[in-house]
């Protein structure tokens, strides 16, 4: 179980356990990244191992440059586990029209070796 | 009296929206920050273009506050820092100035010769490489904030530094960032 509330400088994680889906959704330029995700690099180590499936959906209009750093090292993490055999798939939102945002998207998919889709939103659409 | 009247001019004539000069805290780089991005977005810019302004303004206010933490600047009462965010000629111009320890100056200006020498294709490889590196424990930031900076930046960044003492110098950095 993780529910973590978003605040204005970082996003809210919840883990909803009837779709296995990993949410991730707001904006991340938290004042100490690697602090602020800990508790989900914990929650992965321990539960991760346990689930046959998992869906990451991410919807963050801006990450800082260290919240990627953690984003690349969760997503490492969720390719591991894909490898044992774990049906792994990552959703990522962006804004329709953000070419920065795509990019960043496809920079992120284009070194993993799982389902990446990469889905436009509405500009501006609010935080699911 | 504080010649407000004067500071006035100085900011309209440079088409400052935002200026700030003291200790950052996290608090003060998110509010400013805010404020900065709801000005842009009634200015009815593409949303990719307030992003890279906002993006550009974090990276450098998180980098001036983390270094001030990790070297102590506020106990050397050198934790006065600035950041300005204007419009001119058609782009937005982000900067950062604070103090640095001068034994800091040559690797910090070994790493942004490295960064004004490459294009975007070399940006975004040292991008990754830099995102691959193991974080050393304690540290609050990937080292990868410059590198976003000139990723996003429309021209090389621009930067000095200014002797103060024979401890500290004043480190300046400019981007920036194409309107529209």
């Amino acid at each position: 179980m993780i529910a973590i509330e978003a605040t204005k400088s970082s996003p809210r994680i919840v883990w909803d356990e009837e779709t296995n889906t990993l949410e991730i959704s707001g904006e991340s330029y938290p004042e100490n990244s690697f602090e602020f995700f800990a508790p989900l690099f914990e929650w992965l180590q321990e539960q991760l191992p346990r689930l046959p499936r998992l869906v990451f959906r991410v919807h963050i209009r801006y990450m800082n440059s260290s919240s990627t750093k953690c984003m690349l090292d969760i997503l490492d993490i969720l390719t591991e586990r894909a490898a044992e055999g774990a049906d792994i798939s990552v959703r990522w939102y962006y804004d329709a029209g953000n070419e920065r945002a795509l990019d960043l998207a496809e920079e992120f998919r284009e070194d993993l070796e799982i389902p990446f889709e990469i889905l436009p939103l509405e500009p501006g659409a609010p935080y699911t | 009296m504080i010649n407000l009247v004067r500071l006035r001019e100085q900011f309209t004539s440079e088409g400052i929206l935002i200026a700030f000069n003291g200790a950052f805290s996290h608090s003060l780089i998110e509010e400013l920050g805010n404020a900065a991005k709801s000005y842009l977005e009634l200015e009815q810019i593409k949303p990719q273009t307030i992003i890279d302004v906002f993006a550009v303004y974090i990276e450098q206010t998180q980098n001036v506050k983390n270094y001030s933490r990790v070297r102590k600047l506020r106990e050397c009462k050198r934790d006065t820092a600035l950041v300005v965010i204007s419009y001119t000629g058609g782009e937005y111009r982000i900067c950062s100035g604070n103090y640095i320890h001068g034994d800091d100056v040559p690797d910090l200006s070994e790493r942004l010769r490295e960064i004004e020498s490459l294009d975007k294709t070399g940006l975004r490889q040292l991008y990754k490489k830099q995102l691959r590196r193991e974080t050393p424990p304690g540290a609050t930031g990937a080292g990868v904030g410059l590198i976003d900076m000139a990723r996003r930046a429309i021209a090389p960044m621009v930067y000095e530094f200014h002797r103060e003492d024979d401890q500290f110098q004043f480190f300046t950095l400019e981007a920036r960032v194409a309107g529209g």
